[in-house]
């Protein structure tokens, strides 16, 4: 991960960069930026477990290398790095996404972000894992920050008042 | 279409940042150079920093270029640079513009067309005439103002399965301001060969 910083109430915020995975329990919080990649938050609320992927493309192609940039190999990842966290495979787990987004204008057919989206919709589905918050598409950037603690997920853009809260 | 090796890029684009140069110089009235330091290849995630991280806020006006040597020319700016430059383009004292209003965004766009056009004319004189010869089609310039990471990803998408991404850095200067800007253009696909280490600098 790219780098952790304290935040104002003193938990300290990891950073997530493009293709990584993190995970994080208690007071931790992840954070990431987004254009057309997609930001993965998986969640086990009782047990205040929280995982980010920022998935930068829909397949892997048998490359897989790193495993969070790519939907197919982020999901079984993140799922994986989430149990070894909790010491056991007992994780009830719910999903929000946020990001692909079309970032530049003159991109045809369908863009890389709703292909990146559609993928994770699949892949979470396959899995049994519900979507409970989204924020995708559009054509702007999204910083997302996930605390582990709440379960909660704010969504902010350049000039957006407030957020939005998944 | 075979990919471009990083010095034939090298070539062109240091062609193209002379005329450049030449034109931004008549248009702001003032010298300015743009300089191309390296054709370089950087791991995807250093890429999408190049230019900046976290919250600061990037503000980029670009250019697809289909044809020969296709792919993205962006000038980049932070606020501050960008809305002293689109002062100094429409002949205003600096600090006069504090938002980008349309009119703001037309001045940087106009910049990105001199830029474009000097890249058009130099990828033309390094193709040659050709049936052969992809024609050179430029979009117009878009502008996007948004967090680095997100705006760079959306530059380098095309290369964004490969292990590393290919791009050009430039030092663009402009005499007698605080002016700050960077020039980069991401090939549309990765290149033939790895970059020298003297491929493209000057």
């Amino acid at each position: 991960m790219s780098e952790s910083q304290p935040c104002r109430n003193g938990a300290t915020v990891v950073s997530i960069g493009m293709g990584e995975i993190g995970v994080a329990r208690d007071g931790g919080t992840l954070r990431t930026f987004l254009g057309s990649c997609v930001g993965l938050v998986l969640l086990d609320r009782k047990r205040r477990l929280a995982g980010v992927a920022h998935i930068v493309l829909p397949d892997s192609r048998g490359q897989g290398q790193p495993p969070g940039k790519y939907a197919d190999t982020a999901v079984p990842e993140t799922l994986r790095r989430l149990k070894e966290l909790a010491g056991d495979d007992a994780l009830h787990l719910t999903a929000k996404i946020a990001g692909g987004a079309k970032m530049l204008p003159f991109q045809q057919g369908q863009t890389i972000g709703e292909q990146n989206v559609q993928a994770v919709e699949r892949l979470l589905a396959a899995e049994g894992i519900a979507i409970v918050g989204r924020c995708c598409g559009g054509e702007h950037g999204r910083r997302l920050v996930v605390e582990a603690a709440t379960g909660i997920v704010t969504v902010e853009t350049v000039g957006g008042a407030g957020g939005t809260v998944l | 279409m075979p990919s471009p090796t990083a010095d034939r890029l090298a070539i062109v684009l240091r062609r193209a940042a002379d005329e450049a140069s030449a034109s931004l110089s008549k248009w702001l009235g003032r010298p300015t150079r743009i300089v191309v330091r390296e054709v370089t290849a950087l791991p995807l995630d250093r890429a999408v920093t190049m230019l900046g991280a976290g919250d600061a806020v990037l503000c980029v006006c670009g250019m697809h270029v289909a044809g020969a040597l296709p792919g993205v020319l962006a000038l980049a700016t932070d606020d501050a640079s960008g809305l002293a430059l689109a002062d100094l383009l429409l002949g205003r004292s600096c600090g006069t513009s504090t938002e980008w209003g349309e009119i703001e965004r037309s001045a940087a766009a106009e910049t990105t067309n001199i830029i474009g056009c000097a890249y058009l004319n130099a990828v033309a004189a390094d193709s040659g005439a050709s049936d052969e010869t992809p024609p050179l089609v430029p979009s117009p310039p878009w502008f996007v103002r948004d967090f680095p990471e997100a705006v760079m990803g959306g530059i380098v998408m095309t290369q964004a399965a490969a292990d590393a991404v290919f791009l050009t850095r430039t030092a663009f200067d402009i005499e007698d301001t605080a002016i700050r800007c960077s020039l980069v253009f991401v090939p549309q696909t990765p290149l033939q060969e790895g970059p020298t280490p003297s491929a493209g600098r000057t």
